[in-house]
């Protein structure tokens, strides 16, 4: 690399520039979550200026986290990342070769008293003593003799130092598996009713169809419940079919996904399925009673001959009173009756006795001389699927684990180097320990400290 | 149920362990020191036991789930680990000066578990989205992270009451005196940020993990998981403004208290908000 950088080299290896980004990217995720995003936008859509509304919409304020301007602040991060680490990664690399020699004045020098002790000791027997204890801490251990001193050098956790650039590289990989899910992946979503085979989903962001390369059965819905009303389990019995013949099936679950030809299957969301069917019963005052299964838009003849009646709705739960169906009844010369019938009529009478004055489109008895009774709806499900397809995950599960290590690395490791001196002078040993690291200073101090300690120890029982 | 009376019990523990450690930095008498910590690792035992009775009745219900399932079991496990953590830096760094500052926010959040209306304190059973194996660890990390950055936290209120104080020791009260140096609590700071820094990536990751087999994203922009990514990067910003800029002292403990409020918000502001991770029932 050349020594005269470019402006714009120096500009983007400057770690307050990183510091700008970070804060960037945390206040535009902050904004995002203030401001409603996609669909929850609508909601603001009539509260603002329909002006406003659509310059914001331009401006992709109610999409952040997918907008232009959060791709390209994601991408001069990545590019700042890139070139701090480019920039420092030759010094980590020099540190990290370099093997100091023995023999180091400037280790020595300011070097407190209580980094050096005195003992009477034969300098061969100490050097070896000491090496051993370098040995067993430390590892590999430099050596130097020369007349009357003994020189050693030992150091470990070099390797730490490329702690920063594995992180840097997890970040990169991140934005990079984030990219490609974003490019290539698929976001869908969809509704099958028990019973019913789909080979289609909506996709999440602009909710156009997408075919799938198979198609998707549901055979049954569960919903069960605990004995306190909540959702105990969501299980939907799907089979997966291709040119008629069955690839997998399975039970889907909540945290269990079903992963079909690189589409994952959760899920997501249940309901009951529209245009179910009812059982409706016929009495005749003073006669008998009637029973027939009807769904929506069935006519049948009333049992006396006057007329027929057509079903014209079926509803789950109407205005939050249970069940009803919707009946019209002709007969010619009269007026075509209208009304309800709900399951839970006798409750609901009880409730306010006199409904039928007020509202008389829910008197079942409305035609003389028949009675409507729902007996029940039939109950069917539907199973609401969210369906995925991310390319970009393995990626971002490998950048995770280099996060994780790097900053393990960064934070319980650091690399240090020691030295031990002794010269003899006259019959005493003047052994002096000194270390030396990039970070973690107080640490170190410590670690020579004991060091020191039980050198001392090992020199003085080996007397 | 006996382990909700004996958390309500461990309430009024923390709150005698920090008055104990406030007579020790008034009275400048290691006694109420000695006390305090006696009577803080009591507390800690008792809540221990608490959990272990709560975890072992859900499983006698039938239920058979780590105490970490809800709003009320999150507050007691956040006090459990802000405790721990303090009661082992007090051991390692031989100095019991913090303790004033953490253990009040101990003693708050777990009567605010206890007393705060509409807060749920039965054992109950999962919910579909709830029952993985990921919901421990990944409870269990962020509240490690929490409990690292409030201490962090602590140490930062700390740094302004003493510098506050001015620079001559010789006529401060017995209180500044005590606390640590403006050196080694801005060490301290550091460290326990990066720890916090640590548990909360890990947290991230496990959720994550978790997100990818429940919600099939790994990341879908909740606020919650927006706010952790905040919380994330001010915590970065910190880091690096130290590691590579210099940034110390003064700098560093307006980052952990501001850090500290986006740990705050993560864990209760976001509820405000409509989020896939609103568990306060």
């Amino acid at each position: 690399m050349s020594k005269n950088k470019s402006g714009i080299w120096s500009f983007f290896s400057s770690v307050k520039l990183a510091i700008v980004f970070l804060s960037l990217i945390a206040f535009f995720a902050l904004i995002g979550t203030l401001v409603p995003q996609r669909e929850a936008a609508g909601a603001l859509a009539e509260r603002i200026s329909p002006a406003l509304f659509s310059f914001l919409q331009q401006m992709q304020v109610f999409d952040l986290y997918h907008s232009v301007w959060f791709f390209l602040l994601s991408g001069l991060l990545a590019v700042n990342l890139m070139i701090c680490s480019v920039d420092r990664f030759p010094l980590a690399w020099r540190r990290f070769r370099i093997r100091p020699a023995p023999q180091n004045e400037n280790a020595f020098k300011y070097l407190p008293e209580k980094n050096t002790f005195k003992i009477r000791a034969d300098i061969h027997q100490a050097a070896d003593t000491a090496v051993a204890l370098l040995r067993k801490h430390y590892g590999d251990v430099a050596r130097a003799d020369e007349d009357g001193s003994v020189f050693l050098c030992s150091g470990k956790g070099r390797f730490s130092l490329f702690g920063v650039y594995i992180v840097h590289l997890s970040i990169l990989l991140l934005i990079a598996g984030a990219i490609i899910g974003s490019v290539f992946g698929v976001e869908g979503y969809v509704n099958i009713t028990e019973g019913e085979e789909v080979s289609a989903i909506h996709l999440r962001d602009n909710h156009q169809a997408l075919p799938l390369p198979f198609s998707v059965r549901c055979d049954r819905f569960i919903v069960e419940f605990y004995e306190n009303g909540a959702p105990k389990t969501f299980q939907s019995d799907l089979v997966f079919l291709k040119n008629g013949k069955m690839l997998q099936s399975g039970k889907l679950r909540v945290n269990h996904p079903i992963e079909v030809e690189g589409f994952r299957f959760y899920q997501a969301s249940y309901g009951a399925a529209p245009g179910g069917k009812a059982t409706l019963a016929l009495r005749r005052d003073g006669g008998g009673r009637d029973v027939m299964n009807v769904s929506a838009g069935y006519i049948f003849e009333l049992p006396g001959k006057e007329g027929t009646f057509q079903v014209l709705r079926v509803e789950e739960n109407l205005m939050k009173m249970g069940p009803a169906v919707k009946v019209a009844v002709r007969s010619a010369g009269k007026e075509e009756a209208v009304f309800w019938v709900f399951q839970q009529i006798d409750q609901i009478r009880k409730i306010s006795p006199d409904i039928f004055e007020q509202v008389p489109v829910f008197n079942p008895g409305l035609f003389r001389p028949y009675t409507f009774v729902l007996l029940g709806l039939e109950e069917k499900y539907y199973t609401g699927l969210q369906v995925n397809r991310d390319p970009g995950t393995p990626l971002v599960a490998v950048a995770a684990l280099f996060l994780i290590g790097g900053l393990m690395l960064i934070l319980f490791f650091y690399a240090r180097q020691v030295w031990i001196r002794m010269d003899q002078e006259k019959d005493q040993l003047h052994i002096r320990i000194a270390g030396q690291s990039y970070k973690n200073k107080a640490g170190l101090e410590r670690e020579v400290q004991y060091l020191l300690c039980e050198l001392k120890d090992n020199l003085e029982r080996s007397k | 149920m006996i382990n909700t009376a004996i958390l309500s019990w461990v309430t009024f523990i923390y709150f005698a362990a920090f008055v104990f450690y406030l007579f020790r930095m008034i009275l400048g008498r290691e006694f109420w020191g000695k006390l305090a910590t006696g009577v803080a690792l009591a507390g800690l035992v008792a809540q221990s036991v608490a959990l272990i009775i709560r975890w072992k009745t859900s499983y006698a219900l039938g239920m058979g789930h780590a105490p970490l399932s809800n709003f009320y079991e999150s507050l007691i496990f956040f006090a459990w680990t802000i405790v721990l953590l303090y009661l082992l830096m007090e051991r390692r760094l031989k100095n019991r000066s913090i303790g004033v500052f953490v253990l009040p926010v101990a003693f708050l959040i777990m009567a605010y578990a206890s007393i705060a209306p509409g807060i749920n304190n039965r054992i109950e059973p999962l919910i579909p989205a709830l029952q993985s194996n990921w919901l421990t660890s990944h409870v269990l990390t962020c509240f490690m992270g929490y409990a690292a950055f409030t201490v962090a936290f602590a140490l930062g209120m700390m740094f302004f009451v003493k510098t506050s104080a001015g620079g001559d020791l010789s006529k401060a009260s017995v209180f500044i005196r005590l606390l640590p140096s403006e050196y080694q609590m801005d060490e301290l700071m550091y460290s326990s940020a990066a720890l916090g820094f640590i548990f909360l990536t890990l947290g991230i990751v496990t959720g994550s993990v978790w997100a990818h087999y429940a919600w099939g994203s790994y990341w879908s922009w909740d606020p919650k998981e927006t706010w952790s990514l905040i919380t994330w990067l001010t915590y970065a910003v910190m880091l690096h403004a130290r590691l590579v800029r210099g940034w110390r002292g003064k700098r560093m403990a307006i980052m952990a208290i501001v850090g500290f409020g986006c740990v705050l918000f993560t864990y209760l502001g976001v509820n405000l908000l409509p989020s896939l991770h609103s568990y306060m029932t």
